[in-house]
């Protein structure tokens, strides 16, 4: 593990889903059937064996026949020692293959969709897939064994009983599913209040995240005493929620050992009185007596096996629900563009010159961001390159970068996080990269085999926005739409950036959407977007002298 | 960005918690444990009347139906017995379970702020979380069914002697194997799970950012980059995985083998007793099912046994948040004025890498004073200086008039009210508007609230209103406007803003800045600067550059001076001369 394909599933059903679990891995999972009933079948069978070493070994004081029957209640031993390893690894293994198998379909997904992804499904539901859910669906699995393996037992010990003694066989058979019957409505408060009890807990464990995750501003602040006291009001509230939870479930824990009790109870009452007529012998008793304690075990494991299956069927039906959603974009262009070309945005009349710098300022920074996605065709529009509708362009995605600062810096070492995934630009293309982006103080401290944490938030938002540009100038497309890229770096390196870009991007197109004069000062051209559509174009200083409104917009309606 | 990380509490540290825990509710604790021993008594006595029943049947003196009936009553004790005693031991192990993470909170709340402020959140985050959780499960489950477990064995084998001494030599068959395999197994356990259970976390923490950057991989084209992350993730979770299922693949045999022996030995030895007269029937029965009846509770004392001692390795991080020394020796010196000074300053991450070289700047009460330069130059440092927030490595920053006090000399509480930094991280607290905004200032009045609201231009919804995580969401500008009126209200007399604008569009920065210059007029500002335009308004300008300030002066002395100000403000503003005369 982890398989290299994972498979295409099933995902027209939750069950279905399931399905396609247990026949992609069918021979451990027979396997595991196999090995569970044979890992309940020695215990089934220990009780005979200890009431046949009672009559004929110590009763009928036979040394020979006790250690016989030793001999056998060892065999029974190590039967049960090497079924239950063995049993063990085979479900683990079959729990961590679904798990992963399905963490691997999840992941494959994740990655076709890509935009669609955040604007149909939110992170969190698709995290809680695999985290949450790959369990659940682990655990079909393991339970498939066990249940099998309780059914098998079941049906031994049926057979044992009604052969020795059929009325007293009838008592244990009749009896074991009245208790699991009467037990079952205990499981229903308990189930309710554990539900409460959870969402409880998840309530108090996003306030202790939330509140440490604005530990610098509370602490800056102040308000240690307010937020102190909500937390403990809260903690309050889940210890008595699981207060009510235990009630309930030391109703079933006192049930499992009242219930069966009274079976062994009835049992041994029946057993002596036959005992005592002779119809059956002592060891016998003991035997029955073995079979009530033993036979509650498997027929729990059956109760489990609904209950897993019910859970995992919820889960598979999340997993079928991310299955079955489809990109937005269909990106099927098959004609070969060979760029530098131009590429016309017919919507806002925008006309990006190959080889230069154009910069969008816009009113209002929706309007830019718009253009941004029509450009790298994230949304349906009449954009053309070299004139043909971007629609039939093949290999859009890498002929056209649009780099977004909600885009993630992801965990690992520095030069993975920033290097392209063709490894194009190679070693000095990165290095030019970094340079234009005036990132080297970042990647000075600890070099490019440091390692960024995850969303990379051991940098600040200054840095972190830097890394974005220096990865996004590395990938080197044909095009790239660089949207706001110096939002958030202080007017020096700003002003340093916006005299790098050019030359690192010199032969090849660019597009930044900004509203610094800085970097609009470097552009080769300037188109100034208003409600949707460009009113104004040239240089700045052009536009600044020319355009009274762009002036407002670009120096704030000047103090 | 050094992360530091936080200390791990001692193992000495953890027990002496944990025995002072179980002090603290003497009479809870002595009423479970009662409980389960009286429950695991009347469990005992069916094996022993079966017995009694079996010598009855041979000779013919049984009273069958008497002992049936005492077998179903002792039945019904002992289910109603050990209902209490698992409800009291639940309701115990729920109340030491929030004290526990209730003092943890407190302990987090009172980290030092220096350390906050420079610690990632990360670890925080995932002690608060994971190990809380953790922890609970044991407290909760764990605890009490080592106790039970515990409980049940002593008595049992109680029985087992009681029922006669002979018989009830051969459970010692079982003790080798089970003391031995268990202690192997214990060894590696604890490192094992740790590290099978971080190979999850880094497992789902890729999937998480995969999903959370699904946009990202589609532009960059990291499909297959992604993919191989989580398949290697993958890897490496099955091969820890393997690692454990290896420790039980020996342990699982040599702990069945325990429970196996003691029956047969008990059988053969009991059955040669019997023969040879030393032993009845009924005794051999009686012991042969009390060996069997051990098998359940020894099981549940066993398989708890790795999950207490993981338990303790988080309930070690959660006491850690405790060892971070204090980072302020408050005295009792108060200052007489609202005039604060840096002399000499020098400061330093790293011992022997000072990042400032003796900075002096006399802050003017009243002024906004501008701090620009290139990042990495000391701005963000100065900035947590003058706030009080660390210390220098030599040198002072004073509050004061005539007997000035260093502000690392001043209580946290003291040292809000004269000064507070804003930086650009602005949390959103889960809950109303208004529990946002009281938190600087608990005494506030609706009034007083609305007026600060107003003060930031504020545009987004009403007090009553749930915001952040699981409310209503705030756009970066309204969450900023939430940070500065927080301020507002908590009425500090010299504010640190550090690139408190960066995160806006450019026109609703702006549009804040100048709706707080009302706010913030007769209050000392200093503004750490990205953009030029705040400089422009400024009273004075601070050039920080290589850990020193260079320029210093008003915007129109350092235009004149042609420094390095200069430039940037021509290359900011292009040809057109500043609108200084609107």
């Amino acid at each position: 593990m982890p398989v290299s394909d994972p498979g295409t599933p099933d995902h027209t059903s939750p069950t279905r889903y399931l399905l396609w679990l247990v026949r992609v891995q069918r021979r451990s999972v027979i396997g595991v059937a196999v090995l569970g009933s044979l890992f309940f079948l020695s215990p089934a069978l220990m009780p005979a064996v200890i009431g046949r070493a009672i009559d004929d070994g110590v009763a009928g004081e036979d040394t020979g026949a006790l250690l016989r029957w030793a001999g056998v209640l060892s065999a029974l031993g190590v039967l049960q020692m090497v079924s239950s390893v063995t049993r063990h690894r085979l479900a683990v293994f079959n729990w961590l293959s679904a798990a992963y198998r399905t963490i691997q379909i999840v992941t494959r997904q994740t990655t076709r969709l890509g935009a669609t992804l955040p604007k149909r499904l939110t992170a969190g539901e698709v995290v809680s897939v695999g985290i949450s859910d790959v369990a659940r669906l682990g655990d079909v699995l393991d339970i498939v064994g066990r249940g099998t393996g309780s059914v098998v037992a079941i049906a031994v010990v049926a057979v044992l009983l009604l052969v020795t003694s059929w009325p007293l066989g009838l008592v244990v058979l009749v009896g074991v599913p009245l208790i699991l019957a009467l037990a079952a409505p205990l499981l229903r408060p308990y189930e309710r209040r554990e539900d409460a009890h959870r969402e409880l807990v998840s309530e108090l464990n996003s306030t202790a995240t939330d509140l440490v995750a604005g530990l610098r501003v509370l602490r800056g602040v102040g308000g240690e005493g307010l937020f102190a006291e909500r937390y403990r009001r809260r903690s309050q509230d889940v210890r008595r929620a699981g207060v009510r939870v235990a009630w309930a479930e030391s109703r079933i824990s006192g049930a499992e050992v009242l219930l069966p009790g009274l079976l062994v109870a009835l049992v041994t009452w029946v057993g002596a009185h036959f005992a005592q007529d002779h119809r059956i012998t002592i060891g016998q008793l003991v035997a029955f007596y073995g079979y009530a304690v033993f036979l509650v075990e498997p027929l729990r494991t059956i109760g489990e096996m609904a209950q897993k299956v019910t859970k995992g069927r919820v889960a598979a039906g999340r997993v079928c629900r991310l299955l079955a959603v489809e990109p937005e974009i269909t990106l099927s262009g098959t004609r070969a563009v060979e760029g530098p070309a131009e590429l016309v945005d017919a919507a806002s009349g925008l006309v990006v010159r190959p080889g230069r710098v154009t910069a969008v300022a816009a009113a209002d920074p929706r309007d830019a961001a718009a253009v941004a996605d029509r450009l790298g065709r994230y949304a349906e529009g009449d954009v053309t390159y070299n004139g043909v509708p971007l629609a039939e362009v093949a290999d859009v995605r890498s002929k056209v970068l649009v780099a977004v600062n909600e885009d993630r810096l992801f965990s690992g070492p520095l030069r993975n996080t920033l290097s392209p995934p063709s490894g194009a630009s190679g070693a000095s293309g990165l290095d030019v990269a970094i340079e234009a982006a005036a990132a080297d103080d970042i990647v000075e401290v600890d070099g490019l085999d440091g390692h960024v944490a995850e969303a990379g938030r051991e940098f600040s938002g200054g840095q972190r926005q830097r890394l974005r540009l220096v990865r996004a100038l590395a990938a080197d497309p044909d095009v790239l739409v660089l949207v706001e890229p110096t939002s958030a770096v202080d007017a020096h390196t700003e002003s340093a950036i916006a005299e790098r870009i050019g030359r690192a991007r010199s032969g090849r197109t660019t597009v930044i959407a900004t509203t610094s004069p800085l970097v609009l000062d470097r552009a080769d051209h300037v188109a100034f977007v208003e409600h949707g559509e460009v009113v104004a174009e040239g240089t700045h200083r052009d536009l600044l002298d020319t355009e009274p409104r762009y002036a407002a917009v670009v120096t704030r309606g000047a103090s | 960005m050094s992360t530091a990380i936080l200390p791990v509490a001692t193992r000495a540290q953890v027990r002496a918690y944990a025995v002072a825990l179980a002090r603290r509710h003497p009479r809870a604790l002595a009423g479970a444990l009662a409980l389960h021993a009286l429950a695991a008594i009347s469990g005992l006595v069916a094996p022993r009347l079966l017995g009694g029943l079996v010598d009855g049947v041979r000779t013919g003196t049984a009273h069958i139906d008497a002992v049936g009936a005492a077998i179903a009553g002792f039945v019904i004790v002992q289910g109603v017995l050990t209902r209490y005693a698992y409800f009291a031991s639940a309701r115990l192990g729920e109340r030491v379970m929030a004290e526990l993470r209730e003092e943890f909170v407190g302990r987090v709340l009172g980290l030092p702020l220096s350390r906050v402020e420079r610690a990632g959140t990360g670890d925080l985050v995932s002690r608060t979380s994971r190990d809380v959780g953790e922890l609970s499960g044991v407290v909760r489950e764990a605890v009490p069914e080592m106790v039970i477990g515990s409980v049940t064995v002593v008595l049992t084998l109680g029985a087992l002697v009681l029922t006669g001494p002979l018989v009830a030599l051969p459970v010692l068959l079982g003790v080798p194997p089970i003391v031995l395999g268990m202690r192997w197994y214990l060894k590696r356990a604890r490192d094992g799970y740790l590290r099978e259970e971080a190979a999850w976390a880094e497992l789902t923490d890729g999937l998480a950012e995969t999903v959370q950057g699904a946009r990202t991989v589609e532009a960059f084209g990291l499909q297959r980059r992604r993919i191989a992350r989580g398949d290697a993730d993958i890897a490496r979770s099955f091969s820890r995985e393997r690692y454990t299922l290896g420790l039980r693949t020996v342990l699982f045999p040599v702990v069945d083998g325990g429970y196996v022996l003691p029956v047969v030995g008990t059988l053969v030895i009991g059955g040669l007793l019997h023969a040879h007269g030393h032993a009845t029937l009924g005794q051999v029965t009686a012991a042969t099912l009390y060996v069997q009846q051990l098998i359940g509770p020894v099981d549940m004392l066993l398989t708890r046994m790795d999950e207490v001692q993981i338990g303790g390795a988080s309930l070690a991080r959660l006491l850690g948040v405790g060892n971070v020394p204090a980072d302020r020796v408050p005295t009792s010196a108060r200052p007489d004025g609202e005039r604060i000074a840096v002399r000499d300053v020098r400061y330093a991450y790293r011992p022997g890498h000072d990042v400032l070289h003796g900075v002096d700047l006399a802050l003017r009460p009243g002024e906004r004073l501008a701090m620009v330069g290139p990042s990495g130059a000391g701005k963000s440092t100065l900035g947590r200086l003058v706030a009080g927030i660390d210390g220098p490595r030599s040198g002072a920053v004073e509050v004061g008039d005539d007997a000035p006090v260093p502000l690392v000399e001043l209580p946290l509480d003291e040292l809000r009210g004269h000064v507070a930094l804003v930086t650009q991280e602005h949390h959103v607290f889960r809950g109303t508007l208004r529990d946002n905004l009281v938190m600087a200032n608990p005494d506030a009045t609706d009034d007083q609230i609305r007026a600060a609201l107003e003060a930031v231009d504020w545009d987004g919804p009403d007090l009553t209103v749930q915001v952040g995580a699981a409310g209503e969401d705030l756009s970066p500008a309204q969450a900023q406007q939430l940070a500065l009126a927080r301020l507002v209200l908590a009425d500090p007399h010299t504010l640190v803003l550090d690139e408190a604008t960066s995160l806006l569009d450019p026109r609703a920065a702006r549009r804040l800045e100048r709706s707080l210059a009302a706010v913030l007029d007769g209050r000392t500002v200093v503004a750490i600067a990205h953009r030029l335009h705040t400089a422009h308004d400024a009273d004075r300008v601070a050039v920080v550059e290589g850990g020193r300030i260079t320029e210093l002066g008003t915007h129109e002395d350092l235009l004149a001076e042609n420094g390095s100000y200069a430039a940037l403000w021509t290359s900011w503003h292009g040809d057109r001369q500043p609108a200084d005369n609107p």
